[in-house]
């Protein structure tokens, strides 16, 4: 079944068992804890799109739950706003405290942010025990009016509705995130930040959208349950609540579709039958989330899941193809770029220290447009230094760098990324637990001119977009020869495939200047064969090249221009021929000795 | 003149607890990228369990050693059992939701067998306040800043003297290269644990005689110490002490001039802020990003 249709069966069961729940007659005390449960839900559905997908965790969630309820709660209470006013501000707020919160913490380390939210859980916490005057203190505020939407009070088998719309609402947009460029520039994020970076996303705001998401839903949910509740009090925003999200998020399987709906009613239950263990019942709780971290860490649907998988699995039938398939459509593919004026790219006494190492030294070159220019060097001679200098993953120290006529030292690498720069990197990295197919259409992420609105309503421009880039990622993976593996994991394609996807990723992005960190490395006879005549039909159609690599024949081949760097210096630069004979690069590779030198080097370096 | 004293010292002391929890999350960080999260339960239980076991007849003393030694090996199994198993991956979150766990067995159980009232510790330290400027202090508190700089001082010694250490500071620079040089990595982590919860177990065992020891002490002392930590850069041991001890001299300054109530609220929005401005940390090395 595809997740599409995953989707709607479950939407259609969710709201066939609402409506048979309802018609049984259920007592209030079931209605009610129905009702509860939904709520949870909603906070727990956007926790799993911060955890599951963004990798990001939240240790304070029930905090900004909490937020939502009580800045309802005062404002319906104390100002006398409408429902839906009340329930807006709550949510605006909550949006406000989740972009505060994730905003330093996200661009350093993922458990920084697990460290600022319990902080922030617990200053809210220690806040609405002693801010009497303004939330009551441990009483909590009382007497809350009922809702009331257009006139119509929202009495209970309303609210029920109410609360079941919300949820619905915001199943789907859990699913509409997930299944689009955002939820892949989440997930990309989460796996390799550097790629995700060099394929032009902008990692910090990917998290900050994610973390926000989930901080508006908590906001959502926490409103909804001051209406419902009528009365609110600390005691249901405290640090082991927000323990109990993440559980209810790990148990039902994080990162699943259906794992918050799951695990927040097991949970709920779970509690609802601890209650009869009085003391044991904190115990018993950890207990319980110790026995599922090593039961089952994918959690109830995460495990069923990996189950249908084993059992449908299709065996065989996959075939790699020749590569580069001469017959897929380039041209269209690699989009319409703007041509040089002048060189592609120009540095200028480009220097880079780390602390007293000095890696690059007043390096200067020139690169011609639609040219393969190689740099080479021993190990350790800055030419890894310098292609990260160029796309963006270090700052200069001194010096400049000029693409297409303008400065772009100490750009950041998306944006020099969305200018057209795109690399490949030393140990491929693709997003291992994402499809290949994935991993191209995250390449063609900044191509989407779709708003975050037009994503989540599937607005017609959207899903024109989705299908023309779906389309083009296909044939991006037909051009390595490699669409009969589209919805195979990353991780379990062979080496070779590997950098062949890494390729067609680096392609995604229409490339006016492509990078590459030693394609060759790590591939049989044939493969840099491919590889090579793949380089060369892709300068053809006006991409420039730049090739750092350490097999000297493949080097020889196919540069126009070759660089040698030694000690982050240039030590030799001219056509491919000229530099081979360069007494000081035979030095450089192997020392001076009395013998001739020159007709082994490219042999044996070679490989 | 006499207030500022008094928070100045009950803040020294109060921060020493900060310091020395905190330099435990430090030297787990080091050893396994991962720490206990509830590591100040660990401190909480390192005091209940010497109380319980002075209570019973042993001499004090030996309790306390008894106790240190009992929370150094829980740390080494929660390492071997609760954290490798689940750091695995470069940004695995797994250790943080386990450790979560055991704290609250940890503390839920300590409370039904042990009771959610304090006992006392008596020891002669704890008997006659020190008076001196209208401040006053008991001895044994001034113990624990003490400690933390003497911890720290040990710390870095063993850190760069000993071949043990040596190999722990290998092992946080790169654990693989670490493995293939023949150091045995997953020893050396459980080692890190074990040195990391028999510190904190010193840091409740010197506060019980003053504080009382209760299962809920720790929690909260354990999640501010992390904050401590992570402010500090969570890099080296001085820093880790500086910002411990100026944290608790901070809270109770905060008790003194705003209010008891405000204490966590304000403490914790100033670690906010820190972070904010310092995302590295105060004392923490810019890390260079491998591409």
């Amino acid at each position: 079944m595809t997740p599409r249709r995953q989707f709607l069966a479950v939407l259609v069961l969710g709201l066939g068992f609402l409506t048979v729940f309802r018609l049984l007659e259920p007592t209030n005390y079931q209605i009610g804890l129905l009702m509860r449960c939904m709520i949870l839900m909603i906070v727990t559905i956007g926790l799993n799109i911060l955890i599951g997908h963004a990798g990001l965790v939240s240790l304070g969630q029930a905090a900004l739950y909490g937020v939502g309820s009580y800045v309802a709660a005062w404002l319906a209470l104390k100002a006398a706003l409408p429902f839906l006013a009340a329930m807006g501000a709550g949510i605006l707020a909550t949006a406000f405290f989740g972009a505060a919160l994730a905003y330093p913490t996200v661009r350093v380390r993922g458990v920084y942010l697990a460290v600022i939210t319990i902080a922030f859980g617990l200053v809210f916490e220690n806040i609405l025990v002693e801010w009497l005057s303004v939330t009551g203190g441990t009483q909590g505020l009382i007497g809350i009016p009922r809702g009331r939407v257009f006139g119509v009070l929202l009495t209970r088998p309303i609210y029920f509705w109410v609360v079941s719309g919300c949820l619905i609402m915001a199943f789907i947009v859990q699913y509409t995130i997930i299944h689009s460029r955002y939820g892949r520039a989440m997930r990309a994020t989460a796996q390799s930040e550097n790629a995700a970076r060099a394929l032009g996303i902008n990692v910090t705001n990917i998290r900050i959208l994610a973390f926000v998401i989930s901080a508006i839903l908590a906001g959502l949910a926490g409103g909804l349950y001051t209406f419902l509740n009528l009365f609110v009090n600390y005691e249901t925003f405290t640090f082991l609540h927000s323990v109990g999200f993440l559980l209810m998020v790990i148990l039902g399987g994080t990162g699943t579709l259906l794992g918050p709906v799951v695990g927040t009613s097991a949970l709920t239950y779970v509690v609802e039958v601890l209650q009869n263990v009085r003391e044991w019942q904190v115990f018993a709780y950890g207990l319980l989330l110790a026995l599922i971290m090593f039961v089952m860490p994918r959690g109830v649907v995460g495990s069923l899941e990996d189950a249908v998988r084993r059992f449908w699995t299709r065996r065989g039938g996959r075939e790699s193809r020749a590569w580069p398939n001469r017959g897929a459509p380039l041209p269209d593919l690699l989009g319409a770029r703007p041509s040089f004026e002048g060189p592609a790219l120009e540095i200028r006494g480009l220097t880079l220290r780390f602390g007293g190492l000095t890696a690059v030294n007043a390096v200067s070159l020139c690169v011609e447009p639609g040219t393969v220019h190689a740099l080479i060097g021993p190990n350790g001679a800055g030419k890894s230094s310098l292609l990260n200098l160029i796309s963006g993953f270090y700052v200069p120290t001194e010096g400049e760098i000029i693409f297409d006529a303008k400065g772009i030292a100490g750009l950041p690498s998306h944006v020099l990324a969305r200018r057209g720069i795109a690399r490949t990197f030393q140990n491929t990295e693709l997003f291992g637990q994402m499809t290949a197919l994935e991993n191209v259409l995250v390449g063609l992420h900044q191509h989407y001119r779709s708003t975050l609105v037009e994503t989540l309503f599937r607005l017609p421009r959207w899903v024109r977009e989705e299908r023309r880039f779906l389309a083009q990622a296909t044939q991006l993976l037909d051009f390595v020869g490699l669409s009969d593996y589209a919805d195979e994991e990353a991780r379990n394609l062979p080496f070779g495939h590997q950098r062949r996807l890494e390729i067609a990723r680096a392609l995604a992005l229409r490339p006016r200047l492509l990078l590459l960190d030693e394609p060759a490395a790590g591939l049989t006879h044939g493969e840099i064969e491919d590889l090579t005549a793949t380089i060369r039909l892709l300068t053809d159609h006006g991409v420039t090249v730049i090739l750092v690599e350490h097999h000297v024949e493949m080097v020889m081949t196919i540069s126009d221009h070759v660089t040698v760097l030694d000690y982050g210096e240039v030590i030799a630069s001219g056509r491919a021929a000229a530099v081979q004979d360069d007494p000081r690069v035979i030095e450089a590779y192997f020392g001076t000795g009395g013998i001739d030198v020159r007709r082994p080097l490219a042999a044996s370096v070679g490989g | 003149m006499g207030e500022v004293l008094q928070y100045f010292v009950t803040g020294l002391s109060l921060g020493g607890i900060y310091a020395l929890v905190a330099l435990g999350f430090y030297v787990m960080w080091e050893a396994t990228r991962a720490a206990n999260f509830s590591h100040g339960d660990v401190y909480m239980f390192g005091a209940v369990l010497t109380v319980v076991l002075y209570g019973s007849g042993f001499p004090l003393l030996l309790a306390a050693a008894l106790s240190v030694a009992a929370c150094a090996l829980g740390g080494a199994l929660i390492e071997r059992v609760l954290i490798r198993p689940f750091n695995r991956e470069p940004n695995a979150i797994g250790w943080m939701l386990t450790t979560i766990a055991v704290g609250i067995v940890l503390e839920s159980g300590t409370t039904i067998a042990y009771g959610t009232l304090g006992r006392p510790l008596p020891t002669a330290l704890a008997r006659q306040p020190l008076r001196f400027g209208g401040a006053g202090i008991y001895p044994q508190e001034l113990l624990l800043p003490l400690a933390a700089v003497a911890a720290m001082v040990a710390l870095e010694m063993f850190y760069r003297r000993t071949i043990l250490g040596r190999a722990m500071r290998a092992v946080a620079f790169n654990p693989t290269v670490a493995g293939l040089m023949g150091i045995n990595v997953r020893r050396i982590a459980a080692i890190a644990y074990a040195m990391a919860a028999a510190v904190a177990a010193v840091a409740g065992i010197l506060i019980a005689p003053v504080v009382e020891a209760t299962p809920s002490m720790g929690t909260l002392i354990g999640l501010k110490a992390f904050g401590v930590a992570i402010v500090a850069g969570i890099s080296n041991a001085r820093g880790v002490v500086a910002v411990g001890i100026a944290y608790g001299i901070l809270e109770k300054f905060i008790e003194g001039y705003i209010s008891t109530g405000a204490r966590n609220a304000v403490g914790f929005t100033v670690m906010i802020l820190m972070l904010l401005a310092f995302p590295q940390g105060l004392f923490g090395r810019k890390e260079v990003a491998k591409v």
